[in-house]
């Protein structure tokens, strides 16, 4: 995890239908506050991660505000019924204007 | 310490009038009383309101609702070494199904920069309400996760956080 909007999605590897499973995520971002400086006294502008939108087939099943009180190389856990199969999507917008997508397919195994 | 009810209607109207006529903070009633005041429903055990910006906060998420105590629950270490890392999970019985569901938790600490630090907003389609993430802290203080329902209620669960490294610069 070292550039900027690399991101992982993980779920588990076994999934039956109508379960609850649970989500987690990683994405690469420095989450500046704007309130550092660098060894050299420049002042370290805000670049943060402001928006997540989680799709799941064509469903938008979740929205996250995030302000750069979110730690360094955000993560977040969250669960899913996992009801259909499809592509479970996460978009990132930071306030640059920075966009990075992830997806990971959501299938069932056979029963 | 004499605490205002702050169920009470008279409590309210005083505080409403004296903003209206622009009397607040010239004196009447003194500022934990007025910001007790300020935020409708809060009961005796919640953590107080500690500024002017957490009391806005709370305005803005509760529009004259009580926000209660209980089905949410906010696991948070009570000692964090570095404030640039604070763990958290929320979680909540509270139904997640098609006409009764959870719609956004809010997440505030009280002294941070940013205090109203991220919403989540849910959808049924989650089946349940567990979030876990990371965030930065600036120094000990309480944290507040209130869940808003779709049918208007909302419930909060607060953590005491001592932190040793300031994470937020």
């Amino acid at each position: 995890m070292s550039t900027v909007g690399d991101a992982r999605i993980k779920v588990p590897d076994r999934i039956g239908r109508g379960e609850i499973i649970t989500v987690n995520s990683i994405i690469s971002h420095p989450m500046d506050t704007g309130f550092f400086r660098t060894a050299e006294g420049k002042p370290i502008p805000a670049w943060f991660i402001k928006d997540v939108v989680i799709t799941y087939g064509d469903e938008q099943v979740a929205r996250f505000t995030w302000t750069s009180g979110v730690s360094r190389d955000p993560v977040i856990s969250f669960t899913l019924k996992a009801d259909k199969e499809g592509p479970l999507t996460m978009v990132w917008t930071d306030n640059k204007g920075g966009v990075y997508r992830q997806s990971v397919p959501i299938a069932f195994t056979a029963a | 310490m004499a605490t205002p009810d702050p169920s009470s209607r008279r409590t309210f109207l005083r505080t409403a009038a004296l903003a209206a006529t622009g009397l607040l903070g010239s004196g009447g009633l003194d500022q934990g009383e007025r910001l007790l005041a300020a935020v409708s429903g809060a009961g005796p055990d919640d953590p107080e309101v500690p500024n002017e910006i957490v009391a806005k906060i709370l305005q803005d998420i509760s529009r004259g609702r009580p926000i209660t105590r209980g089905h949410l629950s906010l696991d948070m270490p009570t000692a964090a070494e570095d404030g640039r890392v604070v763990p958290l999970i929320i979680e909540s019985d509270l139904p997640m199904t098609a006409d009764r569901y959870v719609k956004a938790v809010h997440l505030v600490v009280d002294f941070n920069p940013d205090a109203h630090l991220a919403v989540y907003e849910l959808s049924p389609a989650m089946g349940t309400v567990s979030l876990s993430t990371r965030i930065k802290m600036k120094r000990s203080t309480w944290v507040r996760a209130i869940a808003e329902t779709s049918t208007g209620e909302l419930w909060a669960a607060y953590a005491r956080v001592n932190v040793t490294l300031n994470g937020c610069g």
